[in-house]
C-alpha cells in the first residue's frame, strides 16, 4: 500500500519526539482508512466536517494528559473560526493545516485540479502561517508533503511544546482527482511543489503569501513562549479563588 | 454507585430551573461543559461556571455552538461526563454533531430551555417548538431520549437522570426545559450524596487486544474505553462494522443504534398519571404546559366532568402502547402544547381512531390559558361523533376573529 507522506512524517515525529504513543489521539476531519490508521498506534477520530479543533479542545481538556493533534484542511469553509480561538486561547493542540489549495492559486499552474473549479479558481488561498501568527500560535511552521524529515522534526517541536501550534503542509488533494489537470499524477504534483519551494526558516510570516509563479516559501517561521489555556485558568481562578479553587486536572470519575 | 459529596450542593434552596438544571449536572458527576451563551439558557451556563472551579469541573465557552458540541463530543471520549447547555438557534447549529454523537455512541447531554421559534422568534419568552427538532433534526436515522421537567426541582432531577440514561444506553439525551420552567424561582432540595444513584459509564474490562469497539451487550449497548489508554482506537462516522471499520451497509450501525431505544424504551419511559381511573377524558401534555392543564382539570372536575392527566416526562421514546391502552376507554385526549401541533401527531398515531384527539395550540411566548384547555375538554364532552383526524380547539378570541374551529386534516 502506498505510504502517506503526512501519516509517516507523523509517527517519525511521534517517536522523534519522544512522547508516549498511546497518549497520543489524532482529531481529524479528512477520512483515512483503518487499514492505514491501525499500525500507526495512537487513537484516531474522524470528527464531523471541519471540528478537528474544538472536538481536539474537548479531547485535552477531558484528559490533559494528552497529546492532540488535530488533521484540518486548509481552513475552506468549515471550522475556519476554530482555529483563530484555539490560538487565541493557546489550547493545547498542535494542527496541521494540509493545504490542498480548495482555496487555490496553486503557484505556476492552472488550478485546474479542485472540485468546484474545472476551469481554475481565481480566488487567494489563505497565508495560513500567518493567520497562526496572528491568532497567537506559540510554534508555526510550513512544509510540502515531501519535506518528510523537515515535517517530522516541526511536528515533534510541537508536539513538545506547551501551546498551540500551526503547521501547513502543502499537499495534493490525494488521490480524489487524478488526472483532471495537467498535472496528471498526484506524485508529480507533489514533486512539483516541492522543487519550487525554497526553505527560509524564521522568515516574516508577512512575506508567505503563495503566489502564483513564485516560490513557496517553507521553514519554522515562530516559536515562542505564551501561557496555556488550562495553566492560565488555574492561575487565574486560583489568584481570584485562593483555598476555594480546586485546579482542573481532568481527572475523571 | 452514590454521588460525589464533593460535587452535589445539599440543601434547601431558592433557586431558578436554570440553576437547578447546573446544580444537577453537578451532582450526576459532569466534569465538563463546552457552552456557548444564549438567551433564556444563560443562567445555567452561568451556575455551572460558578460552581466549576469549586469542584474540579471546567466551564469553557467556545467560539459559537458549533465548536461546543464538539468539545463535549471530545471530552467524553477522553472519560468525562460532559455536556453542553443552549436554546433555540444554538440547538439548530448543534444538529449535525448530534447525529454525530449518536453514531459514534458518545454518551452527551444538552440542556435545551426552549424559546419561542422560528429563528430569532421571541429570545425571552417561552415555546415547546423543538420536540419534533429534538428527535429528527440530524439527518439520518437515530433515536434520542428527552425529558420534560416542569418545576426547577424536576429540572434538578431530571437532570441526574439524563446523565444516567445517557451513560446506560450511550445516546444523546436532551433535557427539553423551557424558558418558563428555566426562569421559574421555587423550592428546590438538594439531598444528601448517598441519596443520589448514579449510572457509571459502562468501561470494557476485559483484555485489551480483545477490544471490539462497537461490539454491544445483551441490552444492544456497547462498553466503552477511554481515549488515550492505548487501544487504538479508530472511531469514525462512517457506516460501520463492530470494529468500527467502514461498511458499505447500514444493516449493523443505525439498526442497532434505533433498536438500542426502542427494545429498551420500557425501561426508559416515565410518565405520571393522576385520575386516569375513571376519567372520559385525558390531557396528554408535558414540561410546563401540564402545571398550567391541572388549573384546568380542577375547574372541570369540579363541574362533574371526569378527567385525568397523562404527563410526558420522557416524550421520547413515546409511550405509545399506554396511551393505545387508554383510547379503548375514554372519550377523548385533549393535548394542549406551546406550538401548533407536534406531539398531538403521535397521540393520535396512538389512538388509532379509538377516540378524538383536540389540539390546544399556542403560538408560544406565554402559556395558555386554563380556560382553553378547560374549553377542550368540554369541547370533547360535548361531541357526538367522531372527529376525522384532529380536532384543533380555538379560543373564543380567535372564534370571534377567524369564525368558529376548523377540522385539521
Amino acid at each position: 500500500m502506498k505510504q502517506h507522506p503526512i501519516l509517516s512524517a507523523l509517527v517519525n515525529a511521534i517517536k522523534i519526539s519522544g512522547v508516549d504513543k498511546n497518549k497520543v489521539c489524532v482529531a481529524s476531519d479528512i477520512f483515512y482508512s483503518p487499514q492505514e490508521i491501525e499500525p500507526l498506534g495512537f487513537d484516531f477520530f474522524q470528527t464531523p466536517r471541519g471540528r478537528p479543533i474544538p472536538f481536539g479542545t474537548g479531547l485535552k481538556l477531558g484528559n490533559p494528559e494528552l497529546k492532540v493533534v488535530a488533521l484540518t484542511g486548509d481552513l475552506s469553509t468549515l471550522g475556519g473560526n476554530h482555529l483563530v480561538h484555539a490560538g487565541r486561547r493557546n489550547m493545547e493542540l498542535v494542527t496541521v493545516c494540509i493545504n490542498n489549495f480548495v482555496y487555490p492559486l496553486e503557484p505556476g499552474k492552472e488550478s485546474a485540479k479542485y472540485m468546484f473549479s474545472t476551469y481554475s479558481n481565481f480566488e487567494r488561498p489563505f497565508n495560513i502561517p500567518h493567520l497562526g501568527r496572528s491568532c497567537g500560535a506559540v510554534f508555526v511552521a510550513r512544509w510540502t508533503a515531501l519535506h518528510t524529515k523537515e515535517l517530522s522534526t516541526s511536528v515533534a517541536k510541537a508536539l513538545n511544546k506547551p501551546g498551540f501550534s500551526v503547521i501547513e503542509v502543502i499537499s495534493p488533494g490525494g488521490n480524489y482527482f487524478p488526472g483532471i489537470d495537467s498535472l496528471d499524477e498526484e506524485s508529480n504534483l507533489i514533486k512539483y511543489w516541492y522543487e519550487h519551494s525554497e526553505i527560509k526558516n524564521g522568515e516574516d510570516t508577512m512575506n508567505l503569501e503563495i503566489e502564483s509563479g513564485k516560490e513557496i516559501i517553507v521553514g519554522e517561521f515562530i516559536e515562542r513562549e505564551r501561557p496555556t489555556f488550562i495553566d492560565s485558568y488555574n492561575a487565574r481562578l486560583s489568584e481570584i479563588m485562593g483555598d476555594k479553587f480546586v485546579p482542573y486536572g481532568g481527572k475523571s470519575y | 454507585m452514590k454521588a460525589n459529596p464533593k460535587d452535589v450542593r445539599t440543601g434547601v434552596f431558592y433557586i431558578d430551573g436554570d440553576v437547578a438544571a447546573a446544580e444537577g449536572a453537578l451532582a450526576a458527576g459532569c466534569k465538563f461543559l463546552g457552552g456557548y451563551p444564549i438567551t433564556p439558557s444563560t443562567e445555567a451556563a452561568e451556575a455551572f461556571a460558578r460552581r466549576a472551579p469549586q469542584v474540579g469541573a471546567m466551564f469553557i465557552q467556545m467560539e459559537d455552538e458549533l465548536g461546543s458540541i464538539a468539545t463535549v463530543m471530545g471530552a467524553s471520549l477522553s472519560g468525562q461526563k460532559a455536556m453542553t447547555i443552549t436554546s433555540g438557534p444554538g440547538f439548530s447549529l448543534m444538529m449535525e454533531t448530534i447525529g454525530f454523537g449518536a453514531m459514534l455512541e458518545i454518551p452527551f447531554v444538552i440542556i435545551n430551555i426552549q424559546r419561542s421559534g422560528p429563528s430569532t422568534g421571541l429570545p425571552t419568552r417561552t415555546g415547546q417548538a423543538d420536540m419534533m427538532q429534538a428527535r429528527w433534526g440530524s439527518h439520518g436515522e437515530y433515536e434520542v431520549i428527552t425529558l420534560s421537567p416542569d418545576s426547577p426541582q424536576e429540572s434538578f432531577d431530571f437532570t441526574i437522570k439524563a446523565f444516567n440514561l445517557a451513560e446506560k444506553y450511550r445516546a444523546p439525551v436532551m433535557l427539553m426545559s423551557d424558558e418558563c420552567v428555566g426562569h421559574m424561582t421555587e423550592k428546590v432540595e438538594i439531598p444528601e450524596a448517598d441519596k443520589i444513584d448514579l449510572e457509571p459509564r459502562r468501561l470494557y474490562k476485559g483484555p485489551k487486544d480483545k477490544y471490539i469497539p462497537f461490539k454491544p451487550d445483551k441490552d444492544l449497548v456497547p462498553p466503552m474505553v477511554k481515549a488515550g489508554e492505548g487501544y487504538r482506537l479508530y472511531l469514525s462516522p462512517l457506516s460501520h462494522d463492530q470494529r468500527g471499520h467502514p461498511l458499505l451497509s447500514q444493516k449493523s450501525t443505525t439498526r442497532r443504534i434505533v433498536d438500542k431505544i426502542r427494545l429498551n424504551a420500557d425501561d426508559i419511559i416515565e410518565t405520571k398519571e393522576d385520575g386516569l381511573d375513571d376519567a372520559e377524558v385525558v390531557v396528554v401534555s408535558y414540561g410546563i404546559t401540564s402545571r398550567v392543564a391541572y388549573r384546568a382539570i380542577e375547574q372541570a372536575r369540579k363541574s362533574g366532568i371526569k378527567v385525568g392527566i397523562f404527563r410526558l416526562i420522557t416524550v421520547w421514546p413515546f409511550p405509545d402502547k399506554r396511551i393505545t391502552e387508554l383510547a379503548k376507554r375514554v372519550k377523548g385526549f385533549v393535548v394542549p402544547e406551546i406550538n401548533y401541533g407536534q406531539i398531538v401527531f403521535e397521540v393520535e398515531r396512538c389512538v388509532h381512531g379509538n377516540a378524538n384527539v383536540v389540539l390546544v395550540p399556542h403560538g408560544g411566548g406565554w402559556v395558555h390559558n386554563p380556560d382553553d384547555i378547560l374549553g377542550a375538554i368540554k369541547q370533547i364532552m360535548k361531541a357526538k361523533k367522531r372527529y376525522e383526524g384532529i380536532f384543533e380547539y380555538k379560543t373564543e378570541l380567535e372564534k370571534l376573529i377567524f369564525g368558529s374551529g376548523v377540522q385539521k386534516k
